[in-house]
């Protein structure tokens, strides 16, 4: 096993609306950049695998995309959560949490067994 | 539920992306180059030169081809961008190959046209619903005697009869009974004669059929004394009252007296149309007007033959033989009851959809079975042409499978192209389908119900195109297996042409020997069809075709014989006489091929008598048999002293003279209508016989007996002047004697030749128009096959002429070649013709099935245009140059 983990199926959705929640409208690059930081570079991502998910929730109507000028001057296009978004964030977040909750009392030992 | 609303609008928005693929190819293309920049440029901040940054960045996004790929995957759906991929390639290598798309595309259009050209026909003669309710349950009702020997759907019921069988019998929801009736109309100072209805109050609820306009015509109406109302026709609505919407509030003249219009009929209902009657009023296409019955009460109990229709719809869950089985028992309890001369009257139920299109469902059958060889033959070549090209293209598609293209992907391929072209040729197909339907009502042959109301409707369409799915399917699969056949080194060597064979496979000679086959096939069906109408137009009639012949009714003032009704035509046949350029005039109760009938049972003096002995019995003139050039073939033509004299002379026609005066001299015997009572007749003449009921059956006994005394009669005049001019003079005679009178039906026995011809005519033609497609389209795959293998065995003809081969030998092995395949497919197609060609016998006349004629001229035509076809590529074999055939390799 290697120090780094390749992004989960479905997960990758997740960190992509919840960065942008953070960070607000972001083009392609940051957004690779901030999640493979914010990951602590534990994560291996091929940049170019967000392309066709954020593209996919575009089509979705989760973000919606606009070309704009990035901060060195560099004609770039920019992706925002729309109001599905937030929804969307907040109820995936929520999701996930329960998941990984639920999941988390299978691994960690029973108090008291 | 967000979720889903989610997933539809990727959906959507992907189905988009199909449309404008390019755009949002090319914002990504700019959105990749942003990404890459930016990332370049932070690795050159962070000390890096500018190629090992840009080495780095791609490698980070994980190679851009890679995320153009999966970019374009998620933007549309793939196997539709894929379909599209094909269907764009598909074109560009269809347009690359003209001769070979064209020749393609007509040849499926021929198919696919043919195919939806008759199944409009067929639309639009059995399958489309007709005006009238449930049709399958209507039937009609008939009571045949056994005794009289003429069809069993001659006779109805009686009107008395009618009402207890109505009273009587439970397998009837509704019954109803009408007389057909040619009506004077006047309008605007002139008389026509349209085809009506009487009607009894239960017509229009028995047929459920509701009015376009008012209403129909109710037992009310049917009160003696309310009966003069109207309901009229969608067409004479239109052209006496221009489609006015007051129509209801105005009258119309009919045989002298005033009728109420009441109702009008949408434009779909004719209804008795002529072929809705197995013996309906000749005179009646279609019927424009309707009138109450208004039966007396003496006329209800009346157990006599009247000239009704009993027409009535079965009740649900009640089949034709209870029916039928109800019936005969009441019929029978009724015979108990009111015994007749003519012995019992039987019972016949008998559905309306079988009497009206029943006679035509052999002539549809035939025509389908007919297009669909045709089509089957389009097919084939087809299949030929596609397997040509996949060979030819081995290299093209071997290169393509060594960069990788999937087996299905390449199959996937050769489905499109053929998808392409199927749905070019239905779109010429269809186009072909609109221009027989222009053409159509000139073949008209009248006799077949509702052929005029064929049109490219819905189901018409949604034929056109299935046909074309599957013309696509069957032309492809065999080369698609071909294909998924050859492995990828195939495709790699296969420009080395192998030297042997014929330089084309097995299953394209397979493909043309059937096509070969099944065009015999409609050869000989044509050719027969061709011999029998040859065999019908040249039958001897009996009268001369130039005879011009018209219709004179006296009208309802004379339906009875009475004093005074004699003079009528006495006087206009006599004034006729004179006009100038008249040679001969003569008048005649029911004119031949004029779809009337008269029958009479006969007593001959001096002969082993039967009972009931019919023959056709026809009233004339004296020169009714100089006018219509019959000859006479013993004795006398009758005398206007005959038509009043007391001695009762009468004419018989050579049959009759045959049967009945066999070895005896028939001048002078004596004839009458029973023994009972005789009232004897004497023979004064024999003369020809005429084919009276159609051109196809044998003439009957005829027996004629002179008189000028009719309430309607045929003219019939010889002239040396045009019909036109012959045809004024007449009418200003006609008005002379009563401005009333009208001439109707006004034809030459030319004219009724040709329409009873009609029918023949119309399937012959369309089966020869038919066959020729055929012909012609199989010696395309012949050409096509020949030309090919000769483009492929270049080589061979090349290494043959180097060591020697003649130019004549090289021609000769090419048309081998071409007559072997030629040659097994006639016998194929003469052995098929002997075992298919006896379902077609209803359909000839005076030939047989197995006539040596045919299948000697079918097979030389065959072999003559096979030959010919396949001189054209011999020719270009022969004349290849050897050194550079060799050279090419």
């Amino acid at each position: 096993m290697g120090d780094k983990t390749d992004v989960w199926q479905g997960t990758l959705a997740l960190m992509i609306l919840k960065t942008l929640e953070t960070m607000g409208p972001q083009h392609g690059y940051g957004l690779a950049r901030r999640i493979e930081q914010t990951s602590g570079d534990l994560l291996q991502l091929n940049y170019g695998t967000l392309y066709p998910a954020l593209l996919k929730l575009e089509q979705e109507g989760y973000v919606r995309s606009e070309w704009g000028t990035s901060d060195n001057n560099r004609r770039a296009k920019f992706y925002e959560l729309t109001k599905a978004g937030h929804k969307q964030v907040r109820k995936a977040a929520a999701e996930w949490e329960q998941a990984t909750e639920i999941l988390s009392r299978f691994l960690t030992p029973a108090e008291g067994a | 539920m967000n979720r889903l609303r989610a997933n539809l609008r990727a959906i959507r928005l992907r189905l988009w992306g199909l449309l404008r693929r390019g755009d949002a190819q090319q914002d990504f293309e700019a959105e990749l180059d942003s990404h890459i920049a930016m990332d370049t440029e932070s690795g050159i901040k962070a000390g890096l030169d500018a190629a090992e940054a840009r080495r780095q960045a791609l490698l980070r996004l994980g190679g851009a081809e890679q995320t153009r790929q999966s970019h374009r995957e998620r933007r549309v759906i793939l196997w539709i961008d894929n379909f599209f991929q094909d269907l764009r390639y598909g074109l560009r290598t269809l347009r690359r190959t003209p001769g070979f798309t064209v020749t393609a595309v007509l040849t499926l259009g021929l198919g696919i046209g043919a195919c939806t050209a008759i199944f409009s026909l067929v639309n639009a003669v059995l399958i489309r619903s007709l005006p009238y309710g449930d049709p399958e349950r209507l039937v009609y009702l008939f009571t045949p005697s056994s005794r009289l020997k003429i069809p069993e759907e001659v006779i109805c019921p009686g009107y008395a009869d009618f009402y207890d069988i109505k009273r009587d019998t439970k397998s009837f929801a509704d019954m109803t009974t009408y007389e057909q009736a040619m009506l004077s109309l006047a309008s605007q100072g002139s008389v026509q004669q349209i085809g009506g209805a009487r009607v009894d109050g239960d017509f229009f609820s028995t047929l459920q059929s509701p009015p376009e306009l008012g209403r129909t015509i109710n037992s009310e109406d049917n009160q003696p004394s309310h009966s003069k109302v109207a309901v009229i026709g969608h067409t004479l609505w239109i052209s006496m009252f221009a489609g006015r919407a007051d129509v209801l509030k105005q009258t119309i003249q009919l045989d002298g007296a005033s009728y109420q219009i009441v109702g009008v009929m949408p434009p779909e209902f004719k209804y008795p149309f002529k072929t809705d009657l197995p013996y309906g009023d000749s005179h009646i296409q279609s019927t424009k007007i309707w009138v109450p019955l208004a039966l007396t009460p003496k006329q209800k109990t009346d157990r006599d033959i009247a000239n009704n229709v009993a027409l009535a719809r079965l009740r649900p869950g009640v089949s034709i033989p209870q029916a039928q089985a109800e019936m005969s028992s009441a019929m029978a309890r009724f015979d108990r009851l009111y015994p007749t001369e003519y012995g019992d009257w039987g019972a016949l139920v008998e559905s309306f959809t079988g009497i009206s299109i029943g006679p035509v469902r052999p002539l549809m059958e035939l025509l389908i079975a007919t297009v669909l060889l045709v089509l089957l033959i389009a097919c084939g070549n087809a299949a030929n042409l596609l397997l040509a090209r996949a060979t030819g293209r081995a290299r093209e598609l071997g290169v393509r499978a060594a960069l990788g293209a999937g087996r299905g992907r390449m199959i996937r391929q050769l489905l499109t192209e053929s998808l392409l072209i199927a749905f070019s040729g239905g779109a010429v197909g269809l186009i072909l389908t609109f221009l027989f339907l222009r053409l159509l009502p000139h073949f008209d042959p009248g006799n077949i119900p509702r052929l005029n109301e064929s049109t490219l409707d819905v189901r018409v369409l949604v034929v056109a195109l299935t046909v074309s799915i599957l013309t696509s399917v069957f032309s492809s699969v065999l080369p698609a297996v071909a294909v998924s056949r050859m492995h990828l080194t195939d495709f790699l060597r296969a420009h080395e042409v192998s030297g042997k064979g014929a330089g084309h496979s097995r299953i394209q000679s397979i493909l043309i020997v059937a096509q070969t086959a099944m065009v015999v096939v409609l050869l000989a069906g044509a050719g027969l069809l061709i011999r029998s109408y040859i065999n019908v137009v040249t039958v001897d009639t009996g009268f001369s075709q130039s005879t011009l012949s018209m219709n004179v009714s006296l009208g309802d003032r004379f339906r009875e014989p009475q004093p005074g009704r004699a003079a009528y035509f006495k006087d206009l046949i006599g004034k006729v006489r004179t006009l100038p350029g008249v040679n001969a005039v003569g008048a005649v109760s029911n004119l031949p091929l004029s779809q009337t009938e008269s029958l009479g049972t006969i007593w001959i003096d001096g002969f082993a008598n039967q009972d009931y002995q019919t023959t056709e019995t026809r009233t004339v003139t004296p020169q009714y048999f100089a006018a219509m050039n019959t000859p006479l073939i013993a004795g006398r033509d009758f005398t206007d002293d005959d038509a009043s004299s007391a001695a009762r002379p009468a004419i018989v026609n050579e049959k009759f003279a045959r049967i009945y005066f066999a070895n005896r001299n028939p001048i002078g015997g004596r004839v009458a209508g029973d023994n009972k009572h005789p009232d004897w007749h004497t023979i004064v003449g024999v003369v020809a016989d005429i084919r009276h009921t159609s051109l196809e059956e044998d003439p009957q006994p005829q027996m004629y007996t002179p008189s000028y005394d009719f309430s309607g009669a045929f003219i019939a005049v010889r002239a040396t002047i045009p019909p036109v001019a012959v045809v004024k003079e007449i009418r200003t005679v006609l008005r002379a004697i009563d401005p009333n009178l009208a001439l109707t039906d006004i034809r030459t026995m030319g004219d009724l030749v040709s329409k009873a011809s009609a029918r023949r005519r119309f399937q012959t033609s369309l089966l020869t128009a038919f066959a020729v497609i055929a012909l012609l389209l199989a010696l395309v795959g012949l050409y096509g096959l020949m030309a090919f293998s000769v483009n492929r065995r270049r080589r061979e003809v090349g290494i043959r002429m180097a060591l020697g081969a003649e130019r004549s030998d090289v021609l000769l092995l090419i048309l081998r070649n071409a007559a072997a395949l030629v040659g097994t497919g006639l016998l194929a197609g003469l052995v098929c013709t002997w075992l298919v060609t006896r379902t077609l016998k209803s359909f000839l006349f005076g030939v047989s099935e197995h006539d040596p004629l045919t299948v000697i001229s079918v097979s030389l035509l065959l072999i003559v245009c096979g030959l010919v076809a396949a001189f054209v590529p011999a020719r270009r074999a022969a004349s290849i140059d050897p050194m550079q055939a060799l050279r090419t390799e």
